[in-house]
């Protein structure tokens, strides 16, 4: 009965099922039978090799059902959803499922169980797409992308492709994408008696600027008023690096080795250091930022670019935008989302990158972005006449559109979560005095080398 | 236990065991299928570099392990989590008491503090971490201004090291409180009254009736809350995650399930969230069998 | 004697009713926050007060997501997971405290254990299990994984350890069966045990967002937890209908809760003694 024989019988058996089913997932790197769509059996031809040397068959009558993840809410939500839904009403050889699946955290979550099961959706919106596609191997986008001259590669930015890669090759379609902007308040640069007709062009003279609008810009006379903030520090550190002259990383072939902790380093953080040792930005307290600007105690912020959308006219503040400052040239990282596909060569993942396409569309991707607080991809894009109105209802997004003439980003590689969480780590303990710039900078480069031979 | 029926026979054995094992089976069955086979993949994965976007996985022996012993962030969550359960568990445990008792009383509106002491239970974690976060804002946040109203000095919450971690605890106990006092009232209602009875009658007041009756005979729900209260505060995550992302402040927010979390979904490392898992499980299972030899000599189940 | 006990009453009112402040107040801001407008919202500082009592926010909810088909699958998934856990943890509990058999305290470590094993990490193999059987989007793959709860198991065990074991004797000379005392003594003699536990356990599936979100991809058989965190700050207009969301999808469980806490009064009201 429950007698040890049968327990130990039952534990045995439980080992084999869950290795069984284990195994049955995935092996191996760079194997895109990963991505194959299994019936739950396993079938001889899992060791064939894939059909990429061949033109896959397209049967353009077949009607072809597709699978379609999105990782973004509201209003954006509810625009790609209409897009999609859209391209499906008039599309005759495709039915498309289309499923919100949930921020990108949680579809991160998802997408990673579905690859695991073999049951991957067609096209995912969501963050980090080259890790799962190109870090999968699977650089279908990047041949399409070079064969389709549908697509107009050439006409999306040199830098926004940049944010597409892994390993140096294409592998998704950037969509939802912003960079940081740097606001500023209105009425306090009055007070403060600065001249918002000439912006700041280095990061010195915005440390100028901004002491000065510490000292004499205080319109609430708030006890916890600062002249500048910043609400994501990784990625505008990162930015900061590349404009300093430093990659952060280096590639050479499929090896990544972290390079942020020479002197160009040290001087971005001995920057970031002399502003809150000089008490114009707050310690550590980031999390928090975007709500002390909204409230009138923070003279500049930089934020994202999708914030000129989301506050314009919802808050009391007076905004303005400066281009971003720099170190020694302009260079801003990239954020957002991505478009990618999955699956095996074959009917489904051409029908899905037709509908890639459309929504990458000049028309429709400017439209998607305009509307939703994202930056166009396009060079056409720009010169479109809804971007035009925008400019004209809201100056702000002038300078977002002109700064993705530099826009820039490293390749995406395993670790980049890990890069970013240690660059947090870092720049809090430089902050808070807990290690010099050039010891945290070092600890950082080691981690992250650690992490990366793992 | 031992004096049962005098007619202790084999076939009487054999007829419990057989009722037992058909009432046991569709948990056995369910437990099979929702705990014993993940598991035991959990620690095959604990020996393998299983990364969740790329889909690499090799296996690679005890390196997982031998990293968790090494990073300093794996024994800050361990501290942490250690430090979060003591200060929870004996807050929760004292003060839900406390406010059971009271509620057992019969007072005017004591339906509508039931219901009071109870909401915060039943309000979405989404909409109350949002909240508190307002709450625990340092500029413009209640529980700053309510300070410097009184005099005091604002404090820093969930921005700051020190404060960081009292201030998720704060809001764990708010959240749990209702839970663990209807607990005690559930306990405090299965004392029979004839007990009570008894207690007055010799003379004793309000006090000593509580020590000296109830407490005891509450002991397997406090017991039992203690226990879970050590098993769930090694298990938290969600509200910590909400409240402060990253493992907040110099990592002082960073608990066990959260550097999991952090492990397996932020870095994709699969692999090493499921070796931590292990080390939370025999954390755990060793505090449960102290708790449990603890008990023997403190739970009373007999009735007199 | 009644004079102490009313003073002591009376201090007893007074901290409850210190404490209700407390613990109401951010449920408060919730009700305040579900009436008010976009500009409520993003005034610095946030206003308590909306400016005015509109019911917009509960229209809009309506709008942003297929709320009544996710208060019903919410319903249907938590009213059939609670049964089937219940009936789970019942017959559990009531083995592991009523009766003896080889390898009882194996199973119950065994089960003790389960509870150790945080969520996150055994989702991803519990998600590959019911993909392989096919389960994904159904409202089983919702269900299933969710019938077996430690935590009810063991709450219900030590409810039923208090029950007297002279009733469970009496009733085996009478000649009762093991089931039979199941139904006729150990559970009759649990109820509030019982309510508590099914209150706890309904409550836990109600809120449920990890699992549910991880299952299904059809709009049609999500749940609520979903469809809040959807309308969780994506812009400012989404607070307020979050948080007038939030409001009616506590309506349920207060309702649970209300019925339950019957079961908390029963022993004073039967020897109808006061203190």
């Amino acid at each position: 009965m429950l007698s040890k024989k049968m327990r130990a019988l039952g534990v045995l058996l439980s080992i084999a099922i869950s290795a069984g089913t284990f195994a049955g997932c995935s092996a191996g790197k760079g194997n895109s039978s990963d991505a194959k769509s299994n019936t739950g059996e396993t079938t001889a031809t899992s060791e064939t090799t894939e059909s990429s040397d061949q033109t896959p068959a397209t049967n353009t009558d077949e009607k072809v059902k597709l699978t379609v993840w999105y990782a973004v809410s509201g209003d954006s939500g509810e625009k790609f959803k209409a897009m999609v839904e859209e391209y499906d009403a008039n599309t005759e050889n495709v039915e498309i499922e289309l499923s919100y699946s949930g921020k990108y955290a949680d579809t991160a979550t998802k997408v990673s169980a579905a690859l695991a099961s073999g049951t991957a959706p067609d096209v995912a919106l969501m963050a980090a797409g080259p890790l799962y596609t190109g870090g999968r191997g699977d650089f279908f986008i990047e041949e399409k992308v070079n064969s389709d001259s549908d697509f107009n590669k050439d006409d999306v930015f040199p830098g926004v492709w940049e944010y597409a890669k892994y390993n140096g090759k294409i592998c998704a379609v950037p969509y939802g994408i912003s960079t940081q902007v740097l606001y500023y308040n209105k009425k306090i640069l009055e007070k403060a008696g600065i001249d918002v007709n000439n912006p700041p062009k280095t990061w010195d003279e915005l440390y100028e600027m901004a002491k000065l609008a510490q000292e004499k810009g205080n319109i609430n006379n708030s006890s916890d008023f600062w002249g500048f903030e910043v609400s994501d520090v990784p990625w505008l550190f990162k930015s900061m690096l590349n404009q300093n002259e430093n990659p952060i990383i280096e590639v050479d072939g499929e090896t990544v080795t972290p390079v942020f902790n020479d002197e160009k380093s040290v001087e971005v953080a001995n920057w970031w250091k002399k502003m809150v040792d000089e008490k114009i930005m707050p310690i550590g307290q980031h999390d928090n930022a975007e709500n002390k600007f909204l409230a009138g105690n923070v003279a500049f912020i930089v934020a994202s670019s999708n914030r000129i959308q989301r506050w314009a006219g919802e808050t009391t503040v007076e905004l303005g935008a400066f281009p971003m400052p720099y170190f020694k040239k302009q260079s801003l990282a990239l954020g957002g989302n991505v478009l990618v596909v999955f699956g095996d060569e074959g009917t489904k993942k051409e029908r899905a990158w037709e509908l890639v396409k459309y929504l990458s569309s000049a028309e429709k991707q400017t439209g998607f972005a305009l509307e939703t607080g994202y930056l166009p991809i396009r060079k056409s894009g720009v010169e479109m006449d809804i971007a035009k109105k925008m400019i004209e209802e809201n100056p702000m997004f002038k300078i977002a559109f002109e700064q993705l003439d530099y826009s820039w980003s490293y390749w995406h590689f395993d670790q980049m979560g890990t890069m970013d969480s240690i660059i947090s780590d870092t720049v809090e303990a430089i902050e808070k005095n807990i290690s010099t710039p050039a010891d945290a900078l070092n600890d950082a480069v080691e981690y992250l080398k650690n992490e990366i031979e793992g | 236990m031992s004096s049962r029926c005098s007619l202790t026979s084999k076939r009487f054995k054999r007829a419990e065991t057989k009722a037992a094992l058909v009432l046991l089976t569709p948990t056995i069955i369910a437990m099979l299928f929702l705990f014993i086979i993940p598991v035991t993949q959990v620690v095959i994965m604990s020996f393998t570099n299983w990364n969740l976007a790329t889909g690499v996985k090799e296996y690679v022996g005890l390196k997982n392990f031998q990293y968790l012993f090494k990073d300093k962030n794996f024994s800050k969550a361990i501290i942490n989590t250690f430090t979060y359960s003591a200060v929870k568990l004996a807050a929760d445990v004292v003060l839900s008491l406390f406010i059971a008792v009271l509620l057992d009383k019969p007072l005017p509106f004591r339906r509508g503090f039931r219901i009071i002491y109870f909401a915060p239970v039943v309000v979405p974690v989404v909409a109350s971490s949002l909240i508190w976060i307002w709450f625990y804002d340092p500029g413009i946040g209640p529980f700053n201004q309510v300070l410097t109203a009184i005099g005091l000095k604002p404090l820093k919450w969930l921005y700051h090291e020190s404060t960081a971690l009292i201030s998720i605890i704060i809001f764990s106990i708010w959240k749990g409180l209702g839970y663990n006092t209807v607990l005690f009232l559930s306990g405090l209602q299965g004392i029979p009254e004839s007990c009570i009875e008894a207690a007055h009658i010799d003379g004793a007041n309000d006090m000593q009736t509580f020590f000296r009756i109830k407490l005891p005979l509450l002991s397997p729900v406090i017991n039992f809350v203690v226990m879970m209260g050590i098993i769930n505060s090694f298990k938290v995550f969600t509200e910590i995650n909400v409240m402060t992302p990253d493992g907040g402040p110099l990592k002082s927010t960073l608990l066990l399930v959260v550097y999991i979390y952090e492990q397996a979904f932020t870095n994709g490392r699969m692999g090493r969230g499921a070796a931590a898992a292990l080390v939370l499980f025999v954390i755990v299972f060793v505090l449960t069998i102290i708790q449990r030899k603890v008990s023997k000599k403190t739970v009373n189940y007999d009735y007199d | 004697m009644k004079k102490l006990a009313k003073k002591y009453d009376f201090l007893a009112f007074i901290i409850l009713a210190l404490g209700s402040v407390i613990m109401i107040f951010p449920f408060v801001w919730m009700v305040l926050s579900a009436f008010k407008t976009s500009a409520d919202v993003y005034a610095y500082p946030p206003k308590w007060i909306p400016s005015s009592f509109e019911f917009t926010n509960f229209a809009e909810v309506f709008k942003k997501i297929p709320f009544v088909r996710f208060y019903v699958n919410t319903i249907f998934t938590s009213v059939v997971q609670t049964v089937l856990q219940m009936l789970l943890s019942i017959t559990a509990a009531y083995v592991l405290t009523k009766l003896n058999f080889p390898g009882k305290n194996k199973i119950f470590m065994l089960i003790q254990s389960s509870m150790f094993v945080p969520f996150v990490v055994t989702m991803i193999p519990l998600f590959i299990m019911v993909s392989k059987v096919k389960l994904v989007d159904t409202y089983a793959g919702i269900i299933l994984p969710q019938i077996f709860s430690a935590f009810t198991t063991m709450l219900l065990m030590s409810f039923f350890a208090s029950i007297p074991n002279d009733l469970i004797y009496s009733a085996q000379i009478d000649g009762c069966g093991y089931y039979r005392i199941l139904t006729s003594v150990v559970i009759p003699n649990a109820k509030t045990g019982i309510s508590t536990a099914t209150l706890f356990t309904f409550l836990t599936h109600w809120r449920s967002y990890t699992w549910p979100l991880l299952v299904t991809n059809n709009i049609n058989l999500r749940t609520l937890p979903i469809g809040l965190k959807y309308l969780v700050q994506e812009t400012s207009s989404e607070y307020q209908v979050m948080m007038a969301a939030s409001l009616m999808a506590i309506i349920p469980v207060l309702i649970i809760y209300t019925l339950c806490e019957k079961q908390f009064v029963k022993s004073i009201t039967l020897t109808g003694l006061k203190g």
